[in-house]
């Protein structure tokens, strides 16, 4: 897989200013300091001719294999290694892409899946946190709830379908329903992990100045928690974006999986193909974004 | 700099900050064994004065801070702060730890600041006491910063900072130089000593380092483990600001250090353990 991470830079600039400049007063400190800034010039990472140079081959590099892997299709398929009704051509995807959008269909059917990613994602995540945090909190819902927690996490939200099917049927309700189960176990457990490992001193430093409560959790124990939770966030995301592709596939009458689906049987593997690249940019580009919430709300984090 | 004797400010201000300890007593529950952590500590600390405390590790130092900050209630003897018995943390009793623990997410002002936040002051009011102190501790221009972008030394100067930022009668130090370089701890005591002068506040100081310790205190104290007592309190009777090279600090650091590593032992309690390493 590729590495996101390397496919951009990253988004904020590093803020080794302040380091660089030294200490305020005296030698000791400011050699420290100087010592702890890795770059010599004043505002690193804000376009030194270095950086730009460094940036562009990660840029090249990160490229890299996705164009190998499109030359290596172009080879096989014009060699003729497999009949080209099975494996087609970039070109023919290419032409089947301007194809289904021109008659609006990729659209619908996207608009449909990512409404539904929507929903579910935002029920799923909602609870989990909600049930993560309540976890977390009273030893009651943890002796009630604890183990058949740990249990379920441990079922692939693909064994569920057939069950699910019968009890709410192929509608709307049962995929929201199948990506929120999706979404809801990360969000849960890192609500869960970050609170439990939330550690004395932060209750300590509140005590010693006598911090209200409201102010304990909303400025100490809610961004301390954060990270954590934003990263399982991240993860609940990509999962249900994959369950999503994953259920319309087995059962849907719209949605990305759906023209997939149908592709398939109508022996339309270019446009199985197109539903493939969908699937993985839109995967990518969500995680890409939420990443940049996560860089944006954790902007204090060290570099 | 302007120094300014602690003479004058005890003149200006009402003596406060004076600290009694009487018999404290303290232990822990540890695999059924009782472990005695503190056995009968007695200390008076004046108003305004810099007392050290040094010992080694496992004498309950710390535990004494701890207690004395209000972060645990539960031990025999008696806590007094001008006369009132301390329970629980106050905002009269400020603590600095060896770790900073300044947040993360919150820049060095808000960090500040946060101290305040039980303190029913304007918001104008805070800002100036937040700015007052970060200059207090030579921080002036980092605001902004984050608690990643400082070096040890100025995050420990802004824990510093928060911890005074409500004006506290006492100020309690864990060990705040520890986790520094030997540069920086030198350069922090100095700024300590001039903070100390300016603010008038009581402070007691743990430390490993003797040396630390003489040249802060008017008195240090000299604990020793297994019970955690004091065996030693010494005067050390020059005025501030001191001059490190002063012989009476080298001779007295060289004495206390000899207590410290060589604690008097009863000659029937050591047991060679081989006979040929006998001299």
């Amino acid at each position: 897989m590729i590495k996101l991470d390397a496919l951009f830079p990253s988004p904020r600039p590093r803020r080794q200013a302040i380091r660089a400049e030294g200490g305020p007063t005296g030698p000791g400190e400011g050699q420290v300091t100087r010592k702890n800034a890795p770059h010599p010039s004043p505002l690193p990472g804000l376009g030194g001719s270095q950086s730009g140079e460094r940036g562009r081959l990660r840029l090249i590099l990160s490229i890299g294999s996705p164009v190998a892997l499109l030359l290596l299709w172009q080879v096989v398929t014009a060699l003729k290694l497999f009949p080209p009704e099975v494996l087609v051509s970039p070109a023919a995807v290419v032409a089947a892409f301007g194809e289904i959008i021109a008659s609006g269909e990729l659209q619908r059917h996207l608009s449909e899946s990512l409404t539904r990613l929507g929903w579910g994602f935002g029920f799923g995540a909602t609870f989990g946190l909600a049930f993560g945090v309540a976890l977390a909190l009273s030893k009651t819902v943890e002796r009630i709830f604890g183990p058949t927690f740990q249990a379920l996490r441990q079922v692939p939200v693909l064994a569920f379908i057939p069950m699910l099917i019968l009890l709410l049927g192929i509608d709307e309700v049962f995929k929201v329903v199948i990506i929120a189960k999706a979404a809801f176990f990360p969000v849960a457990l890192a609500a869960y992990d970050s609170i439990k490992g939330l550690p004395k001193s932060h209750f300590e430093v509140a005590a010693l100045y006598k911090t209200p409560w409201w102010v304990l959790v909303g400025r100490i124990l809610i961004p301390a928690t954060l990270p954590n939770i934003l990263a399982g966030a991240r993860l609940s995301l990509t999962r249900a974006w994959l369950v999503l592709v994953a259920a319309e596939l087995i059962v849907a009458d719209s949605g990305l999986g759906q023209m997939m689906e149908m592709g398939r049987q109508m022996f339309r593997l270019d446009i199985v193909m197109v539903g493939v690249i969908v699937a993985g940019v839109i995967g990518f580009g969500l995680d890409r974004l939420f990443q940049l919430i996560q860089a944006h709300a954790l902007r204090w984090k060290a570099a | 700099m302007d120094y300014v004797s602690p003479a004058t400010l005890t003149a200006s201000t009402k003596p406060t900050g004076s600290l009694t300890l009487k018999g404290i007593r303290k232990q822990f529950q540890f695999k059924d064994r009782e472990l005695k952590v503190l056995s009968g500590f007695d200390l008076n600390i004046n108003p305004g004065e810099f007392v050290s405390i040094v010992g080694p590790s496992g004498c309950g130092k710390s535990t004494l801070l701890r207690l004395i900050a209000g972060l645990d209630d539960s031990y025999e003897g008696v806590i007094t702060l001008d006369g009132q018995r301390v329970a629980g943390t106050s905002l009269e009793r400020g603590l600095v730890f060896q770790d900073h623990r300044l947040f993360p997410w919150m820049t060095l002002e808000q960090n500040v600041a946060l101290a305040l936040t039980n303190r029913p002051l304007s918001k104008a009011a805070k800002a100036k006491l937040v700015a007052e102190h970060i200059a207090l501790v030579g921080l002036k221009g980092f605001e902004k910063a984050w608690p990643h972008q400082l070096s040890g030394g100025m995050a420990q100067r802004a824990a510093i900072a928060r911890a005074l930022v409500n004006e506290p009668k006492v100020l309690l130090l864990d060990e705040p130089f520890g986790a520094l370089d030997a540069l920086t701890r030198v350069h922090l005591q100095t700024e300590l000593q001039r903070i100390w002068l300016s603010s008038g506040a009581t402070m007691i100081m743990i430390t490993h380092d003797v040396e630390e310790a003489i040249y802060l205190g008017d008195r240090v104290v000299v604990m020793q483990a297994n019970p955690g007592r004091i065996v030693h309190t010494v005067d050390v009777g020059l005025s501030h600001p001191r001059d490190r090279a002063s012989p009476v600090l080298h001779r007295l650091k060289d004495e206390i250090l000899a207590e410290l590593t060589n604690p008097p032992v009863e000659a029937s309690s050591v047991v060679p353990l081989r006979k040929d390493q006998d001299q």
